[in-house]
């Protein structure tokens, strides 16, 4: 049974993400006066990405691996994500340092891939890739542990939803804001899509990337996007957790929808920054973040 | 020389720079020649060329561009001129000069004039013309396969002429600094609209340095216009030469001519042309706007210039039948009237797009992230704006307060009050502001165009007598991004013997390796984007298409067939 709700978890990642994707790409179509894609079409396009032939221009192994791994470990999570009411079914095989571990991979997939791909872009989107989780990482790392701190344990369990166990206290307010700052950082978009860049470094990391291979990036870029959302509705959002199983389950999908609003309105709405000007905006963050720790290890 | 001299002899016009000229170089100066109180002709020995140029600069000349051309059959020689801008006292002076065919060698000034290195460059590709002391004598037109010895311009090679592709030829870029990598932006990039190659030596993230190489497309127009057609064709070639300012091109043409053969157009069509330029420069700076956001990675505003954009499109498409390329301006006047009908709807349109404007300029004006991204980018200072003769909004962005509206007025803006926007931000966020504030100055001037349009005479005027062979005609035409100049030398077979076109992007882009230096790579596409670059003015001048393996040429013919079958 409780494979079954792992496995639904998946499921449930898997089939909504693009659902999110398309509504975010309504949502800026409109804030630009244009009509917009239809709502499903990132499922089209993922159907289309699986049909075409996947290029390998430097033959490397990893080249083509590396997509794979990003799929899996994004897959991984979602499994152990909680969401609606439930954890994650299998959580008690894993803590909060196996998500970190698991969301680090699918990162390093991607600098894998960039790397392997020989390309300049791919190179410099690589870096900025690498620079970005370097500094972003550690928001989320900290989000989960002021969890365990207040829940006084590492599974993901108690992490997620630690902040409401004990109660909202100023920590917690403390790392809601960070977190919604990072949120367009969590989510790749503007002002922080600059590892992408597209008019500089056309797609960054994924320049090289075609067909099946791409698809499968796609998947994990959505299904991330999702996980964050989702993320900061089980940790910040006390009130789904009494709920029943499919009242918790839509409950939390409104919320992911209502975060992936905030991010495309912020992303239509701002440049793109360089990833100088980034970094000292994420150090700002970090330093918040471990204060909102420091906080709730002093019991606020 | 010091610069306060300069005060004291303050040229105020031709006369006073004629005298000054005869007094310093007695021997070398021939001969001037001033048809009108706006233009001075110096005929100067091949010898002194680089004193005077240096003269002229220092007198407050600005550099524009150089002609060279073939004077092989009459005078066994190959004529070069500069010409030279005061755009304070109103006129341009052109330096004109000869070297004998069998030793066609002129000092190269592009060391003290770095705004007249390619065009050295190009006189050095096309006509074979030398230039010593040249401080970087690599090929800049012809394309690297393209044979030695033969110089597309010279009346001996045929227009579509076509010599052997060669394999294993490449331009060879600059040497990279040491301790940078090499990012090739181009020849097919995200960021640029056309083929061209940017050979960016980054170091990490910033940028230590730039070759470019470019002209990769290039149609031939020049030579084209002065072998296959007549003067009366060309204004229609000239509008293709851009596909944005395309007016702009006809207009400074149709002037050229028009003062070299001495015609006058009516008023009407005087301000019939200044309608049609100023409605390109509103379209042409939303369109910039637009592009400007895309490259910080601000789509929205991307989105909206150009919804904004589209009503002065349609509005076009009611003047001329044409969203671009109107096809409007020919030579002594214009082929369209504007009713007051029409003249009430752009009025019209006016107030809505400059609602709009308003709307989307605070909107842009007032975000502080695009401020992050523009503010203190692409630097370059007033002083190295004048060194490389920069124009048009990034020269104004820079502080350099020049406008051929205003400096050498034509067609009927010298009638209109309107003021020159200047920034002295010095940067990507000063030429944001400068368009920004022209686009309000456009509908200014459209405005009072429109209200004071008189009604004295007719759309077109013909010449009164055929063009006298070999007289020399120079106009300039502010464009949206900056100035256009054209020089026609009359010819024998009713069509130009020469036809210069200098647009724009050629001094700005030449300019842009300095503007790169020391900013970070993720701002190269809005350094880059900040002149407007349009690479198809600048690829305008060799002569053929050459295909890797299947060569050949479209005639009339063929085209016609093709396009044709395409249709059914």
């Amino acid at each position: 049974m409780r494979f079954l709700y792992s496995f639904l978890n998946w499921l449930i990642f898997l089939f909504c993400a693009p659902f999110f994707e398309g509504v975010m790409r309504r949502i800026t179509a409109r804030v630009q006066s244009r009509k917009g894609p239809p709502l499903l079409q990132p499922y089209y396009d993922i159907l289309k990405l699986l049909g075409k032939e996947s290029m390998n221009s430097t033959g490397h192994r990893i080249f083509n691996a590396a997509p794979m791994i990003a799929f899996a470990s994004i897959s991984a999570v979602a499994v152990l994500a909680p969401l609606g009411s439930r954890p994650g079914a299998l959580a008690s095989h894993a803590d909060i340092i196996t998500l970190i571990y698991l969301l680090t991979l699918g990162g390093v997939s991607v600098l894998l891939g960039a790397l392997a791909s020989r390309n300049t872009f791919a190179v410099i989107g690589a870096s900025r890739e690498m620079v970005t989780m370097i500094m972003v990482e550690p928001v989320l790392a900290m989000t989960l542990i002021l969890g365990a701190v207040k829940a006084k344990s590492l599974m993901p369990v108690g992490a997620a939803f630690g902040a409401k166990t004990a109660g909202f206290g100023i920590s917690s307010a403390l790392m809601l804001v960070v977190y919604l700052l990072a949120l367009q950082a969590f989510a790749g978009r503007q002002p922080f899509d600059i590892p992408e860049a597209e008019v500089e470094l056309l797609e960054g990391p994924y320049i090289e990337y075609s067909g099946p291979g791409y698809a499968l990036f796609r998947c994990y870029i959505m299904m991330k996007r999702m996980f964050y959302a989702g993320l900061f509705i089980a940790a910040f959002v006390p009130v789904i957790r009494g709920l029943p199983y499919v009242l918790g389950l839509m409950a939390h999908l409104a919320g992911i929808l209502v975060v992936f609003v905030i991010i495309s309105l912020v992303g239509a709405t701002n440049p793109r920054l360089r990833i100088d000007q980034a970094v000292k905006y994420y150090a700002v963050l970090i330093l918040a973040a471990l204060c909102a720790v420091g906080l709730a290890a002093k019991g606020f | 020389m010091r610069v306060t001299d300069i005060g004291e002899m303050a040229i105020r016009n031709v006369k006073d720079l004629s005298e000054i000229l005869k007094a310093a170089f007695p021997a070398a100066i021939k001969g001037t020649e001033s048809p009108a109180s706006n233009r001075l002709y110096v005929d100067v020995a091949a010898g002194a060329v680089k004193d005077v140029s240096l003269k002229l600069v220092s007198l407050g000349g600005r550099f524009q561009i150089s002609v060279g051309y073939d004077d092989i059959g009459r005078r066994n020689a190959l004529g070069y001129i500069q010409t030279f801008a005061f755009d304070g006292a109103g006129f341009i002076a052109a330096l004109r000069t000869e070297v004998p065919v069998a030793s066609p060698e002129l000092d190269s000034v592009a060391a003290d004039i770095p705004g007249a290195d390619w065009p050295e460059r190009e006189a050095a590709d096309l006509l074979g013309l030398k230039f010593k002391g040249h401080p970087k004598p690599k090929r800049l037109v012809l394309a690297d396969d393209w044979p030695e010895g033969i110089h597309p311009l010279r009346k001996d090679v045929p227009y579509n002429l076509i010599p052997p592709a060669a394999e294993d030829v490449a331009y060879r870029l600059d040497e990279a600094p040491p301790g940078t990598t090499v990012v090739p932006v181009g020849p097919f990039h995200a960021s640029l609209h056309e083929p061209e190659h940017f050979a960016v030596y980054v170091d990490g993230e910033t940028i230590k340095g730039c070759d470019y190489r470019g002209f990769m497309v290039h149609r031939g127009i020049e030579k084209l216009c002065q072998t296959q057609v007549t003067y009366n064709e060309v204004p229609f070639i000239a509008e293709r030469i851009c596909g944005i300012c395309g007016s702009v091109h006809a207009a400074a043409y149709a002037q050229a001519v028009e003062e070299a053969g001495g015609m006058t157009v009516s008023r009407r069509a005087a301000y019939i042309r200044t309608i049609m330029l100023e409605i390109e420069r509103l379209h042409s700076h939303l369109l910039w706007i637009g592009l400007a956001g895309h490259m910080i990675g601000f789509d929205t505003v991307f989105m909206q210039a150009w919804r904004v954009r589209e009503r002065i499109m349609w509005l076009s498409e009611r003047i001329t039948g044409n969203r671009k390329t109107y096809g409007m301006i020919i030579i002594g006047g214009v082929r369209r009237d504007i009713t007051p009908e029409i003249g009430d709807e752009v009025l019209g349109v006016l107030s809505e797009v400059e609602a709009e404007v308003r709307i989307l300029m605070k909107s842009v004006i007032g975000d502080t992230a695009v401020h992050r991204r523009t503010k203190g980018v692409g630097y370059l200072s007033k002083e190295d704006a004048v060194r490389w003769c920069l124009v048009g909004p990034t020269a104004r962005a820079r502080g350099i307060r020049m406008d051929v509206r205003k400096d050498h007025p034509y067609a009927a803006y010298g009638e209109m009050e309107f003021d020159v926007p200047v920034a002295d931000s010095c940067d990507v966020w000063g030429t944001v502001v400068v368009r920004f504030l022209e686009i309000f100055e456009s509908i200014r001037i459209l405005r009072q165009a429109l209200s004071k349009m008189p009604d004295d005479g007719p759309l077109q005027t013909a010449a009164g007598a055929p063009l006298a062979p070999l007289k020399h005609g120079l106009f300039c035409v502010e464009a949206p991004r900056g100035e256009v100049i054209h020089y026609v030398i009359t010819g024998e077979e009713n069509r130009p013997e020469r036809w210069r076109v200098r647009a724009p992007t050629y001094p700005n882009l030449q300019a842009v390796p300095s503007m790169l230096m020391n900013n970070q790579f993720a701002d190269f596409p809005i350094i880059v984007g900040s002149i407007d670059p349009c690479y198809s003015c600048t690829d305008r001048v060799a002569v053929i298409e050459i295909g890797a393996k299947n060569k050949y040429i479209l005639d009339r013919n063929k085209l016609e067939e093709i396009s044709r079958r395409r249709k059914t």
